[in-house]
C-alpha cells in the first residue's frame, strides 16, 4: 500500500469513528423523544 | 443553543483544519503519511483531556454528590473512550507505514493500551445494574484511580525512552511553521467538536435521568 493509501485510511477511521458515535447520539436522542411522548401520554391518562 | 454554537465552530474549524492537512501543510522529509500525526495528535490530547475531565468531574461528585458531575464523568469517559480508540488506530496505521509494523510494546504505546482498557472498563461499570447513588459513588472512587495512569502516558517517553516522540512541543522538532499552524488547527477543530459532543451528551443523559424520575414517581 502506498504512503497515501495509510494517509487516507488513518484519516476516514477518525471521521467514521467520530460519525459512529453522533449516530449513537442521534439514536439515543430520538427514543428518549418518544419515551418523553409516552411519559406525557401516560401522565395525561393518569389524571383522567 | 451552546451545542449549535459549538457544531458550527466545529464545522468550521474541521474545514480549515483538512484544508490545511491536504493543501497548506509541506511534506516531510518522511513523506506523505507523516500527515496522520495532524489527525493523531487532536485525537491523543482530546482522549486526555477528557479523562481529565472525569477525574475533575468525580473529584466535584464526591464533594458535592451531585448528579450533573456524574453525568459530566460519564460523558467524557465516553468522548475519551472514543478519542483514545481513534488515537491507537491512527498510531497503528502510521507506525505500519513508517516502520513496517502495526504495534511494539514500547512504553508509550503499553502505557496508553492500558489506559484504554481502565476507560473501557469504567464504562462497562456504568452500565452494570446497580443502585444510581451507589454507582455514581463506584464510578467516582474509578474515575480519580484511572487517571493514575495519564500522566504515565503523557510522559512515558521521557520516563523510560519510546520510539515515540516524547509529546513535548519543542524548535528542535523540526517542524515546520506551517506544520505548527496545521497542528493548532486541528487541536482547536477538536476542541470545539470535543466540547460541542460533551455538552449533547450531558444533556441528553440528564433527559435520560430526569424521564427516569417522572417513571418512578408515576409507578408509586
Amino acid at each position: 500500500m502506498s504512503a497515501t493509501t495509510y494517509l487516507i485510511i488513518a484519516n476516514a477511521a477518525v471521521w467514521l469513528g467520530i460519525a459512529g458515535y453522533l449516530g449513537f447520539l442521534a439514536s439515543n436522542a430520538s427514543g428518549l423523544k418518544k419515551r418523553e411522548q409516552q411519559v406525557e401520554l401516560l401522565g395525561g391518562s393518569n389524571d383522567n | 443553543m451552546k451545542v449549535k454554537i459549538l457544531a458550527a465552530l466545529a464545522g468550521i474549524g474541521i474545514l480549515v483544519q483538512q484544508y490545511m492537512v491536504w493543501a497548506y501543510a509541506p511534506i516531510a522529509q518522511s513523506g506523505p503519511v507523516q500527515k496522520i500525526f495532524y489527525m493523531h495528535l487532536p485525537c491523543s490530547w482530546w482522549a486526555l483531556m477528557s479523562f481529565l475531565t472525569v477525574f475533575v468531574s468525580s473529584i466535584l461528585y464526591l464533594f458535592k454528590r451531585d448528579d450533573k458531575y456524574d453525568r459530566v464523568a460519564g460523558a467524557a469517559a465516553e468522548i475519551g473512550v472514543l478519542f483514545a480508540t481513534l488515537a491507537l488506530v491512527t498510531g497503528s496505521v502510521w507506525a505500519r507505514a513508517e516502520w513496517g509494523h502495526w504495534w511494539v510494546w514500547d512504553p508509550k504505546l503499553t502505557t496508553s493500551l492500558i489506559m484504554w482498557y481502565v476507560y473501557a472498563g469504567y464504562l462497562v461499570l456504568r452500565s452494570t445494574p446497580m443502585g444510581r447513588d451507589r454507582k455514581a459513588l463506584v464510578c467516582a472512587v474509578l474515575g480519580i484511580v484511572a487517571f493514575l495512569d495519564v500522566p504515565l502516558v503523557f510522559f512515558a517517553a521521557k520516563l523510560w525512552g519510546s520510539a515515540h516522540p516524547d509529546g513535548v512541543a519543542r524548535e528542535s522538532s523540526g517542524m515546520a511553521v506551517k506544520m505548527w499552524h496545521t497542528v493548532f488547527a486541528g487541536l482547536i477543530a477538536f476542541g470545539f467538536m470535543w466540547g460541542g459532543i460533551l455538552v449533547a451528551r450531558v444533556k441528553q443523559m440528564a433527559k435520560h435521568a430526569e424521564l427516569e424520575a417522572k417513571l418512578i414517581w408515576d409507578e408509586e
